[in-house]
């Protein structure tokens, strides 16, 4: 019970210094928006529908603008060394990883209905005849993507190369989450039965498990001094 | 110690020369060209050999950096090293003799096939371990992170392993860890055995004398920060 307020603290906290920023959210915004109208002027219409590859662009706009605000993840507390204060907190550390992740997921969820939103406007996109299970898929892979990121920001705000090597490290990692999440989109989209995309989420699933279980035993040792 | 790890370097060397010569007049002259694919095939014996052990080390790598993670041994830190870089080798000769032959068989360089894709990424893998290394002022840092992404790396490898099953695949099936036992003939079989343990007698040369060179190294920090006025080991003494 200790633990589940613990988190919720963290997350509290995280939440309300966004808030009072805005910096992240309104950073990963406005590029998605942007990247939205790239992709308009960069696909020629004559050649390829857009809603033909839209699940694609989808996924690849919620991962480079997630990119974008994980790799901030540390870097407001870094600053100042409220990171160190934090630590010295008598929190566990695997407590203090899965808050971060679920402030972060929480973030990159209303990024990523944004992103929907806005592919759905520029280039006029149904949400196909399942949208409880394109939630689970959406939900399911941005978690995993969450987890990874995460773990891997705290880590490249403690080098040399600082937000460089973030992409570097996590983007072969998340070849899984790209390949399960981009198919079972589009064949949502595409209004096929839930029944075709029933393997990816429960990849999309054991992909986030799997990250968030080595997130949580291994953020120790990337956050130890 | 050390020297003796040296000499087993050496004597494993000359038999991994010795076997890659009998695995090119076995490749070459010995075994039976494949009915359907042709010459080409031949390139598998290098081909599937190179994978094992490139997926091998990344083994090495990832129970190496959980060691040093629990244990905090720099030996374990250096194998992980050792085994990465003699790894990085072999995947990249998977890369290189990979798209020559689906170039013929496929007639395609590169197909993004699940397997070709599991092994492209290892090679990433191994990049970014090598660019965390490199890139903490602190070198224990370093050492840590390069841990955590090999034992992230290791497990996200059975996850796209899984996925192999589950998508379509161009990639052979495989002729020798079938459920249903080997179904290539004899020779072909005796032939990647020998590729097999050639580049395995090889990996383990080029990893036991990296592992030699890194204690010396790691012997001369410590002997250099012992010294008066020699600079300041950071944190390397363990």
């Amino acid at each position: 019970m200790d633990y589940l307020r613990q988190v919720g603290a963290l997350v509290w906290k995280d939440l309300v210094v966004e808030l009072r920023t805005r910096e992240r959210v309104a950073a990963m915004g406005a590029f998605t928006v942007l990247v939205g109208i790239l992709f308009s002027f960069a696909i020629d219409p004559s050649v390829v529908q857009p809603q033909d590859i839209a699940s694609g662009l989808i996924w690849m706009t919620v991962i480079f603008g997630g990119m974008l605000g994980l790799g901030r993840t540390f870097h407001l507390e870094e600053d100042d060394g409220a990171f160190q204060c934090v630590l010295l907190s008598p929190i566990p550390r695997d407590a203090l990883f899965l808050g971060k992740v679920i402030a972060n997921f929480i973030l990159l969820t209303v990024v990523t209905a944004l992103v929907f939103v806005v592919f759905a406007l520029f280039f006029d996109l149904g949400f196909g005849d399942h949208p409880l299970a394109l939630a689970a898929v959406v939900l399911l892979g941005v978690l995993g993507f969450v987890a990874v990121g995460t773990l891997f920001s705290a880590m490249s705000a403690r080098t040399t190369m600082g937000e460089t090597l973030l992409p570097i490290l996590v983007f072969p990692l998340l070849i899984p989450v790209v390949i399960y999440g981009a198919t079972a989109t589009s064949s949502l989209l595409q209004g096929l039965p839930v029944s075709e995309v029933d393997g990816n989420i429960r990849m999309l699933a054991a992909f986030a498990l799997v990250a968030l279980a080595s997130g949580a035993g291994l953020f120790r040792f990337v956050v130890e001094e | 110690m050390s020297n003796r790890l040296r000499s087993l370097g050496v004597v494993l060397g000359f038999l991994g020369v010795l076997l890659v010569l009998v695995l090119h007049w076995q490749v070459f002259y010995w075994v039976a060209t494949e009915r359907s694919m042709g010459v080409v095939q031949r390139i598998f014996y290098i081909h599937v050999p190179a994978a094992w052990v490139a997926f091998m080390a990344f083994g090495i790598v990832a129970l190496c950096g959980a060691g040093y993670l629990w244990l905090k041994d720099d030996r374990l830190d250096q194998a992980a090293l050792s085994a990465a870089e003699g790894g990085m080798l072999f995947t990249t000769i998977v890369l290189l003799t990979g798209p020559l032959w689906g170039k013929v068989a496929w007639g395609v360089w590169w197909e993004w096939e699940l397997r070709l894709t599991l092994t492209l990424l290892l090679w990433f893998i191994y990049l970014g371990y090598f660019l965390v290394r490199k890139s903490t002022e602190n070198p224990q840092k370093g050492k840590r992170f390069a841990a955590v992404l090999g034992i992230v790396g290791a497990l996200d490898i059975p996850l796209i392993h899984i996925s192999v099953k589950w998508f379509r695949s161009l990639h052979p099936e495989p002729v020798v860890m079938n459920p249903d036992g080997p179904t290539a003939p004899p020779d072909m079989l005796i032939t990647l055995f020998t590729g097999v343990a050639a580049f395995t007698c090889l990996f383990f040369c080029f990893f036991l004398l990296r592992y030699g060179l890194e204690r010396m190294r790691h012997a001369l920090v410590l002997r250099e920060a012992g010294r008066p006025g020699g600079p300041v080991a950071n944190g390397v003494a363990s």
